[in-house]
């Protein structure tokens, strides 16, 4: 029976999106640094942010391929659009979607999908990063609530975010095994935030702190049980990472096409710079490093999507995909010349904006080592 | 109440290139889309629905690949699709296309309006939707920019916006009639991932119709049944001339608006 191939049509309505109403406003969007209201009202309304939640909840009813596929057309046109797209789809939501109650669903979870409330994911505080086992912020059980008492920071969308999954620790001698997921809206007496911190890129997604000063939250508003908060974070790291490296995937799209253009179309001793073979080289590894990044990411994604184990191979990918994209904006900005240091040609943002991807998901030195761990090291 | 919607697939591009040598169209790295006003027509129909109840069916014609426009059309809200492909339809001009989709209309369930776009932008001739309405003796309202009222049913009636060059004209229909609409009726909306998702499951309702299907013969379909055929293709020539305005700036204003409105450009 003739039937549309999902993947290919979701990709090609993502792209046309991305093509006519992206593009045209990503680099005015970036200046402002301004959070970009209605393409992320319009991409809940399409249905986007419920494309791997199923329909029962309000969700599309897809799969993680095809949030990787959106990852990567919406990061074509601007990375930060799409960070908090995958905020909105992913961390921000899933701790709701699996552990809150059916009024949470409907009161936080549906309006979420259809992009009316935002939410945020809260993990990172000063000193802990990588070392989640330092969390400080701490919840305490009152009767039939919890006091939730500290700090988080470099929260995406968090001065805007309508609720949040909090990691607390709940026994600070358990150390890794103290920890657990708390649901936090906003809207509760003592939870603030900071002014929305300056960064070097994606300057439309809005990072701060966010303070917790005796927020008392219902018992209900335990996201998964107590003790086992690395291992509600685990169960969705592929999946962050597998959708980091599609985001990288994207980006680094964006700055092939853009040098490729560019390389037909400047004229230098009388022929296009793409005709000498130094500028060939950058294209052909960029070519190359996009490739490899493609089969990385839907490798996993398919992985991920088969409930195959595949956090090995999630970390490979981000890790991967994300230097390769690092590479490709920097080449892209040479590729240039003069231009690629001016504001007026995008490759300066795709070049700022890469650096993002070297943090979420897990910074690089640390990625590495568990690499090698996998092998015996 | 049921509108039929005609939809086709065309590449997506404004600046059609054609083959130096043999005049065929490049299609290479080119994808292709819903004709941009036959969405419009989409979205008419739709918001329509919205207002009236009822259902919104899709007709197509095209090659098989032209069942992602229909999958997409369903994606943005419409109940139904049909595709009508085979390889008998093919070089159809637009009276065997137009014939070809009355007889796929009448297989159909009924119907109080079909809308269309205007006019493809890759055959560009705003000739179907008028054929179709002739075939099958329907009142017809062209360049529709705006519907005020639609009252469906056994004496339904309809009233249009039309544009006409220099302004608008307000027309009263009777239905079931055939109106061709143009891009300022309104924005379409964007297709819903759920709803695409489930455009691409077998058990959608997309319906694949062929020439026998619809009761025809192969030589009474396609190239065979074409009033016209294509001689050949070739890029129009441009000439452009270039004048240089002088004198001060309220001076070269005024020059400039004497040229706009002597080329009826204002």
């Amino acid at each position: 029976m003739l039937r549309s191939n999902s993947e290919d049509l979701i990709r090609k309505v993502i792209a046309r999106f991305v093509d006519q109403e992206v593009i045209p406003v990503a680099e005015e969007h970036d200046r402002k640094g301004e959070f970009p209201v209605e393409l992320f009202q319009k991409l809940g309304s399409m249905g986007v942010f419920g494309i791997r939640y199923p329909k029962s909840i309000g969700g599309s009813g897809g799969n993680t391929t095809l949030y990787c596929i959106i990852a990567e057309e919406l990061a074509r046109g601007l990375l930060s659009l799409a960070g908090t797209t995958a905020m909105q789809c992913l961390m921000g939501t899933d701790g709701l979607y699996r552990f809150g109650t059916k009024d949470m669903h409907e009161t936080f979870l549906k309006p979420a999908l259809r992009g009316k409330k935002i939410g945020a994911f809260q993990l990172t505080e000063p000193e802990a990063g990588s070392d989640l086992g330092n969390v400080r912020t701490t919840a305490v059980q009152d009767g039939d609530s919890f006091v939730i008492n500290g700090m988080k920071t470099w929260s995406t969308s968090g001065p805007i975010a309508d609720f949040h999954t909090v990691l607390c620790q709940t026994n600070p001698d358990k150390g890794l095994k103290g920890l657990m997921f708390f649901f936090v809206p906003s809207d509760i007496p003592g939870f603030s935030h900071s002014k929305r911190f300056e960064t070097l890129g994606t300057r439309t997604t809005l990072l701060s702190e966010i303070y917790f000063n005796n927020c008392r939250v219902p018992s209900e508003y335990r996201l998964g049980q107590e003790g086992k908060g690395l291992k509600v974070l685990l169960s969705i790291l592929a999946e962050i990472r597998a959708m980091t490296g599609a985001l990288a995937l994207g980006l680094l799209r964006a700055a092939m096409d853009a040098s490729l253009r560019y390389a037909k179309e400047r004229i230098q001793f009388g022929k296009p710079i793409g005709k000498n073979q130094l500028v060939q080289s950058k294209i052909a590894k960029m070519a190359v490093d996009l490739e490899a990044s493609r089969l990385m990411v839907y490798n996993t994604a398919r992985m991920i999507d088969s409930n195959e184990s595949c956090l090995h191979q999630a970390t490979m990918t981000k890790y991967f995909a994300t230097e390769a994209a690092c590479r490709a904006t920097d080449e892209a900005t040479r590729i240039f010349g003069g231009y690629g240091y001016s504001m007026e040609y995008p490759v300066q943002r795709y070049y700022r904006d890469s650096r993002f991807l070297l943090y979420g998901g897990g910074v690089h030195e640390v990625l590495q080592t568990n690499i090698a761990k996998h092998y015996g090291l | 109440m049921k509108i039929i919607v005609l939809i086709k697939q065309v590449p997506d591009t404004t600046e059609i290139k054609l083959d130096p040598k043999t005049g065929n169209l490049l299609r290479e790295g080119v994808p292709s889309i819903i004709n941009p006003d036959d969405r419009h027509a989409l979205e008419a129909a739709l918001r329509l629905k919205e207002a009236h109840g009822g259902r919104v069916a899709v007709l197509s014609m095209g090659p098989q690949q032209a069942i992602d426009a229909v999958s997409e059309a369903l994606g943005m809200g419409a109940d139904e699709g049909v595709l009508l492909s085979d390889s008998a339809f093919a070089g159809s001009d637009t009276w065997a296309t137009s014939f070809t989709l009355s007889r796929a209309i009448r297989k159909m369930d009924g119907f109080d309006l079909i809308l269309c776009g205007r006019q493809a932008i890759d055959g560009d001739t705003a000739q179907v939707g008028p054929q179709l309405a002739e075939i099958l003796d329907l009142p017809q309202v062209t360049a529709v920019c705006g519907i005020s009222s639609f009252e469906p049913g056994a004496s339904g009636r309809s009233q249009v916006l039309r544009r006409v060059r220099g302004g608008y004209q307000r027309l009263n229909c009777t239905l079931p009639a055939l109106f061709t609409v143009v891009s300022e009726i309104n924005t379409p909306r964007c297709p819903h991932m759920e709803r695409l998702l489930r455009a691409c499951k077998t058990k959608t309702a997309i319906k694949h119709w062929n020439c026998a299907d619809l009761g025809l013969k192969t030589q009474e379909v396609g190239l065979a049944e074409s009033l016209t055929q294509v001689i050949t293709t070739f890029p129009p020539k441009t000439r452009r001339k270039s004048e240089i305005l002088e004198g001060d700036p309220r001076s070269v204003a005024g020059q400039l608006v004497d040229r706009l409105q002597d080329n009826k450009l204002i």
